[in-house]
């Protein structure tokens, strides 16, 4: 039994040893409590790139991916200006 | 005494249906489409201390600073606030969000006692900012920005103040639309007294005012207990906001402990020289406009749902500027913002929760674009009206499901746009097209709902056609954030096609059906924050975001990208660049083998960019 972090990122394991992991594979990403995404695959890509012709006009603007280390799992994205820190998210209980 | 359960629950319903009426008040006395047509407006009641008792629907992030502007109102005029009074307050600095957004707060006697207060608000015609239309991108300082008051008594035990009226009306464009906004605001609160006291009469006042009271202390028990089940944390988002070559921040990180809520904007950009700021109301109640609906959607809106929250927002900061700085294009810049931030923050902390889970959203309609069309009508007459697709929207994808294409807005669960017809009936200019945008719902598993794209040109003007005011913003930045891994949606875009702008007197211009702006004639330029014309035969097109996704694209079911390339939603190269699909021949159809293989490669080709880097 694990509880969501995510849509792609669960919580294992249970008292001091609970982590998150990939929902997909199980790769464990970090303890709980702490930050995660120092430890998935980053990826930035120019945002007028990323999706379909409607994104042309996104200039200055990168779009970050996430993935599991494991299974290549897409885990989150975020929209950044290059430099600017992670959006960071991190549940105690 | 506490009131029994059955007369609690009647004088709840009671309290709704007295703000649904007023609301239908509203707009049938209000002659402007930005109210009729958009639904940019809100009423909700008051207690007597000004707290807020019923929240109701239109813009939700008027439901906090109408609470306020009530409670300037009782400090201003303390010991003068009489039977049948209407006050008007739409200072920025006081309570309201911008010039333009007018509260006009009404007390509620019974038998001589003040017992609670209406609110309600719309954007009226014209405030007699620099520009038409109450968004001013021309305006340096708040004295720019039209007619502003912290409090006037309009209406004085039920005689209007006409020379109050007339030095409002004398400082407007359209007064007469303006005056027709006024009235209709105060038949709003008319109504809403008349209804109020009716189920005063029929309870007495101390069973309302307990069953009041009761009803805040139930939402606000409801709400911390919803809290208490959700893990404590942090999340953060941020927003990119640009007006020409400056890009603002929004940083937001929100934490929630035990069954509280804070809210902290700490890191945002200094305050603008451009009017996207907004003062520290307007964020408060652009951080309950997506908390309201999303986690309190079966709690009443009332000051139960605000004692748990706590908003942390630094002076002379866009999110809490000082005076004198420009707010009139608030609603539209730094308020949507937090309101996207908020959004984004929220559907993060739901989705830790199995039971929440089909509560996270990604983020709607991140993206109003302003543009205000003005000049002559095709009747001779002055005419000044917003582009009322802005507030058609677009759903951001679900946990469970995609957007909805042009599905509205998360703060305005009762916002729409008009008809082509309505507008070509009102205006001199003729659309070319009105559609979905193809690929702006951001790519996830669930894909985000579509913007939509539209172009118009001038027809049948007197004057050869006319000019807008735009205070679009989101062209270069995604706004839409998704939601565990799903793309934002498509920015906005705003395009000058010019095409012989001094030709003839511009009537029965030879409109071309060009199928999309890449066809049409003529240089094209984009614009995003000033006045421009639409003479001649240039035309406008303008397209907006479309939702965030939700997920991983590569986990969409391959059917459904195939069905969404068949209705022209989503590109064939999208669907195999970013979905990992490959179409097949048919028209539902896709190659599942190759697809398999496709996305199989694509998820190798993820970490092999680890090794690179």
């Amino acid at each position: 039994m694990s509880d969501p972090f995510s849509g792609s990122i669960h919580v294992t394991g249970s008292g001091n040893d609970r982590e998150l992991g990939c929902r997909g594979c199980g790769r464990s990403l970090a303890k709980l409590g702490e930050p995660w995404k120092q430890n998935a695959t980053m990826k930035e890509v120019p945002m007028q790139g990323a999706g379909g012709g409607a994104y042309d006009s996104a200039e200055h603007v990168v779009l970050r991916q996430f993935y599991c280390p494991g299974c290549g799992a897409l885990l989150d994205s975020e929209t950044a200006m290059t430099g600017d820190p992670f959006l960071n998210d991190v549940i105690k209980v | 005494m506490a009131v029994d359960p059955i007369t609690f629950s009647i004088i709840r319903h009671r309290l709704y249906r007295v703000v649904d009426e007023a609301v239908i008040t509203l707009k049938h006395v209000s002659g402007s489409a930005i109210t009729n047509e958009g639904h940019d407006l809100m009423v909700s009641l008051y207690r007597a201390d000004g707290s807020l008792l019923m929240g109701g629907v239109g813009f939700l992030h008027h439901l906090t600073s109408a609470a306020e502007a009530c409670k300037s109102i009782i400090r201003r005029f303390e010991g003068r606030i009489n039977e049948g009074d209407v006050f008007l307050l739409n200072d920025p600095y006081t309570a309201a969000l911008h010039t333009s957004d007018i509260y006009l707060v009404a007390p509620i006697h019974h038998e001589g006692q003040l017992v609670a207060w209406s609110a309600c608000f719309v954007h009226v015609y014209d405030i007699g900012a620099k520009n038409p239309g109450g968004f001013c991108p021309d305006a340096e300082d708040i004295y720019t920005e039209g007619f502003s008051s912290p409090g006037v008594r309009l209406v004085n035990g039920g005689e209007l103040n006409q020379d109050v009226l007339d030095t409002l009306l004398n400082m407007v464009r359209s007064p007469e639309m303006v005056s027709l906004d006024m009235r209709s605001m105060i038949a709003c609160n008319n109504v809403a007294r008349e209804r109020m006291l009716a189920l005063v009469e029929k309870y007495g006042y101390p069973t309302v005012d307990e069953a009041c009271g009761q009803l805040i202390e139930q939402s606000e028990a409801r709400l911390r207990e919803r809290l208490r089940e959700l893990p404590d944390g942090t999340w953060e988002s941020r927003q990119y906001l640009e007006v020409l070559d400056e890009v603002y921040k929004v940083n937001l990180r929100m934490t929630k402990q035990d069954d509280a809520l804070v809210f902290d904007f700490t890191g945002s950009s200094p305050q603008s020289k451009y009017a996207v700021n907004c003062t520290k109301w307007a964020s408060l109640g652009g951080l309950f406009a997506p908390l309201f609906p999303l986690i309190c959607y079966d709690i009443t809106w009332n000051e139960g749902c605000i004692s748990p929250i706590t908003m942390i927002a630094p002076e002379g900061t866009i999110v809490n500027c000082t005076r004198p700085a420009p707010v009139s294009v608030a609603t539209v810049g730094a308020i949507q913002s937090v309101n996207n931030a908020a959004c984004t923050t929220i559907g993060k902390m739901l989705q830790t929760s199995e039971t929440y889970l089909k509560e996270a959203t990604a983020v709607w309609h991140a993206n109003h674009f302003a543009i205000f069309k003005f000049g002559r009508s095709q009747r001779g007459g002055e005419a000044i009206g917003i582009f009322t697709e802005t507030f058609a929207g677009s759903g951001g994808a679900r946990t469970y499901a995609d957007g909805v294409d042009v599905g509205g807005e998360i703060p305005n669960p009762i916002s729409r746009m008009a008809n082509v017809e309505t507008v070509e009936n009102n205006f001199p200019i003729r659309y070319l097209f009105r559609r979905r945008m193809k690929d702006s719902g951001g790519p996830g598993k669930y894909r985000g709902g579509t913007g939509m794209e539209f172009a118009v040109v001038q027809h049948d003007s007197p004057d050869g056609g006319m000019n807008y005011v735009i205070s679009g913003k989101g062209a270069n930045f995604p706004m839409s954030e998704g939601l565990a891994g799903g793309y934002p949606g498509a920015p906005n875009s705003y395009v000058w096609v010019h095409n012989n702008e001094t030709s003839d007197e511009g009537r029965n211009v030879d409109v071309r059906a060009s199928l999309s702006v890449e066809e049409m004639p003529g240089e094209k330029e984009d614009v995003s924050w000033g006045v421009f014309p639409l003479m001649g035969e240039d035309a406008l097109y303008v397209r907006w975001n479309g939702g965030g996704g939700y997920g991983d694209p590569l986990d969409r079911d391959p059917a459904s990208v195939a069905e969404d390339v068949l209705s022209g939603v989503v590109s064939a190269e999208a669907a195999e660049r970013v979905y990992g699909v490959v179409l097949g021949d048919g028209d539902h159809d896709f190659d599942p083998v190759a697809t398999e293989k496709l996305r199989g490669d694509m998820r190798r080709s993820r970490l092999v960019a680890e090794a690179a880097e």
